[in-house]
């Protein structure tokens, strides 16, 4: 049963992290791809480490059960400091002057 | 050039295959190290045994190494701002948020709750930044001084705890500005400590010559810890680990403060 859950959490997490490796090759231009790296691989990462925690559970006892809170704690540092790095980068560009891709349309506009 | 290359890869080809258990490299003292380590040293890592104990001068030349750059760095590029030519100062007033030009370059101006020194060529990060390091810097540094304490039992050491230690304040340099950064680690602290980790690792040593052994045998420290000779090279090995951290963190600090304010102590980065 536990298995089950750490194999689906893993699985959904390898999704989004597949969605992440999409964007950021396909997106035109820096922050689509920020959006798609910052978002999508926070929540890969809490979803596969989160699978790997319960997966880790397997001959339950205090030891495997403090391991998993360690991943708990890492996931919920990832769950912090991503976003903000995310957040300066994009802050970063946007004092650099950079600016939003828009469609080749609307520019001509 | 093309000479060079190919008896460079000649040379290659005398090397011992990947993973070779019998490569020279591992028939000659490793074996010793990896039977007797535990017995000797009741050390469970294998790789700080070696590095604090069996070579424990090298590691000690490796800390007098890190503090000598951060003294060249230091000698290199901390400039004094000379007191005719200083330039205009900031402060802002916190209650209105009015900001207060100062010119007169012999004006002291006292450190106040309601004045904050503002730098003209430094734009504030975003709160999210600033809120996020600030949550985060505690864990970090409880996680560097965890890496320095485990460094027996687990990858880790006085090198890598001792950095994490400096990124820590890095960190909040970077997300507040130089000068917070500067009020908890003082300029004057951080040139003290940086010597004083080399020295705490020479005294450890100086300790074994006293108690009759030699250099760096932590195992003469046992008497005066009240345990057996192994317990007490693990001992020596996390006295001297903490010495490394110290002047790893404060070699960090020193050369990050004075890179990025070109020796100004000012936020230039």
């Amino acid at each position: 049963m536990l298995d089950l859950l750490a194999v689906l959490l893993t699985l959904g997490g390898l999704v989004f992290f597949a969605g992440a490796t999409m964007g950021i090759l396909r997106f035109p231009d820096f922050y689509t791809r920020l959006h798609a790296a910052g978002k999508l691989d926070t929540l890969g990462a809490l979803l596969t480490m989160a699978g790997l925690a319960v997966y880790n559970l397997h001959p339950f006892s205090i030891t495997t059960l403090l391991t998993s809170l360690k991943i708990g704690f890492a996931v919920g540092f990832i769950f912090i400091a991503s976003p903000t790095a995310t957040h300066a980068i994009v802050d970063a560009g946007v004092r650099a002057g950079l600016r939003p891709w828009v469609k080749q349309e609307d520019e001509q506009k | 050039m093309l000479c060079c290359w190919g008896m460079l890869v000649h040379a290659t080809l005398d090397f011992p295959g990947w993973g070779d258990p019998n490569a020279p490299a591992h028939l000659h003292v490793a074996p010793e190290y990896l039977e007797q380590a535990y017995e000797e040293t009741a050390t469970p890592n294998v790789v700080t045994a070696v590095l604090a104990d069996y070579r424990g001068y090298d590691t000690m030349f490796e800390t007098a190494v890190i503090f000598s750059a951060g003294l060249a760095c230091f000698f290199l590029l901390r400039v004094q701002p000379r007191k005719e030519e200083e330039e205009d100062r900031f402060f802002r007033h916190l209650a209105t948020d009015m900001v207060i030009r100062i010119r007169t370059p012999s004006m002291h101006v006292p450190d106040s709750p309601y004045l904050q020194q503002l730098d003209p060529y430094w734009t504030p990060r975003s709160l999210i930044v600033r809120a996020a390091c600030r949550v985060l810097t505690p864990f970090i540094q409880l996680f560097a001084l965890y890496v320095v304490a485990h460094g027996h039992h687990s990858p880790g050491g006085g090198f890598q705890g001792g950095v994490i230690l400096g990124a820590s304040f890095i960190l909040i340099a970077l997300s507040h500005d130089l000068r917070t950064s500067m009020k908890m680690t003082p300029e004057k602290l951080m040139g003290v400590l940086s010597p004083a980790g080399v020295l705490i690792y020479a005294g450890v040593g100086a300790l074994c010559v006293v108690a009759g052994h030699n250099f760096l045998d932590y195992g003469a420290l046992a008497e005066w810890l009240g345990t057996a000779p192994e317990a007490a090279r693990s001992l020596g090995i996390l006295f001297v680990e903490v010495g490394v951290a110290v002047c790893v963190m404060a070699t960090m600090i020193i050369i990050y403060a004075n890179l990025s304010s070109a020796g100004g102590y000012k936020q230039g980065l």
